[in-house]
């Protein structure tokens, strides 16, 4: 599959090794060039500096022709943004964003996105966690 | 009314002093910056609030599920598209309105259900294509949704359509010549309306004939 992750943080970067050692055409895109050296030397897709809410980025990243794309940057409003255009404007066929705030992402799941929180995540796994203990 | 801006930039200032002008609204001004919201607060006043306009639960902190009408001014698009929709889907708010800061997002907000953008650079636009003799075709509204939009093409000296009548030119597809306004004012047409150089003409057009109906409208470009 070409993949297109928006955002190389610690999820952006682990998710693109994975993918790319599973075989899969990897762009991952930042702001921050920064931000690659989170990347292991061997890792193989093309990475660019740019953001992810601009058309020109998305478009010489290859979004017309991508599978698949993956909003990790750090705000959920620029995450929502890109993700809306990857779907409604350029027809990617799976779109998955992260929503820190769990309300905003239940609301655009509702809206037809796919997304998750990794707040709403943290709170699931620290409240199991208190009562496995117990 | 109750109306909520998120912004407090010089747009949000600007539109906040206008509205407490108003008698009757309610306005609330909401405003990311710590210290510009102080600045604010001190200027004018209890109805600016420091917080993050997307965030659901601020808004639903400042009463958005009663706000008629919500605008989001700031310079962020991503933040002003989220909180028109937040405001839409989540809080019902009748009507919003959102600033475009980059004008190529201005389809994807209108196709995501905010109800009106404003468009900085798409005014100037506007304004230059109005003032260029090349440019004899203003785009006034697009129609939402669709490849259609309303334009205003002057009638100039030279063109294939001064003196004859609507029904006897032959337009591309879909265009509709929806008022003529001349000497006499504006009109609705019918096909035996004969254009005048000088007459201006309303039409809904798709863009993609943009060029064909300014070229029989409008005529030749000068000194192309």
């Amino acid at each position: 599959m070409r993949i297109l992750i928006m955002g190389c943080g610690r999820v952006g970067a682990g998710l693109a090794t994975q993918l790319a050692d599973e075989g899969h055409e990897i762009t991952v895109l930042d702001t921050d060039s920064f931000a690659f050296n989170r990347l292991l030397p061997k890792f193989s897709g093309r990475r660019l500096v740019g953001s992810g809410t601009d058309d020109r980025m998305l478009i010489e990243a290859g979004i017309e022709g991508t599978d698949c794309f993956i909003a990790l940057a750090s705000g959920d409003n620029r995450n929502i943004l890109a993700s809306q255009k990857a779907k409604e404007m350029y027809g990617v066929k799976t779109v998955v964003t992260r929503v820190k705030d769990p309300l905003r992402s239940e609301l655009f799941a509702r809206l037809g996105l796919h997304t998750f929180s990794p707040t709403k995540v943290g709170v699931t796994l620290a409240h199991e966690a208190i009562f496995q203990g117990a | 009314m109750y109306i909520i801006v998120v912004g407090g930039g010089a747009v949000g200032y600007g539109l906040a002093l206008e509205l407490q002008q108003m008698p009757d609204h309610e306005v609330t001004i909401v405003e990311l910056s710590g210290s510009r919201t102080s600045q604010l607060r001190a200027e004018i006043g209890e109805m600016v609030v420091h917080g993050d306009g997307s965030e659901i639960a601020f808004l639903e902190g400042v009463g958005a599920g009663r706000a008629d009408l919500l605008i989001a001014v700031t310079a962020d698009d991503g933040a002003n598209l989220i909180t028109c929709q937040v405001a839409k889907h989540w809080f019902n708010v009748k009507r919003t309105i959102a600033r475009v800061n980059d004008p190529r997002n201005e389809a994807l907000f209108l196709r995501l259900g905010v109800d009106s953008i404003v468009s900085a650079a798409g005014a100037v636009m506007a304004q230059i294509e109005a003032t260029l003799p090349e440019h004899t075709i203003i785009p006034l509204m697009a129609l939402e949704g669709t490849r259609l939009h309303v334009v205003d093409i002057r009638v100039q000296e030279g063109s294939p359509a001064a003196g004859r009548r609507l029904r006897d030119l032959e337009f591309p597809p879909e265009v509709l010549v929806s008022v003529v306004i001349g000497k006499q004012g504006a009109n609705v047409p019918s096909g035996d309306t004969v254009l005048q150089v000088g007459d201006e003409v309303i039409a809904v057009i798709p863009r993609e004939s943009d060029a064909a109906v300014r070229k029989m409208i409008a005529g030749p470009i000068e000194g192309a």
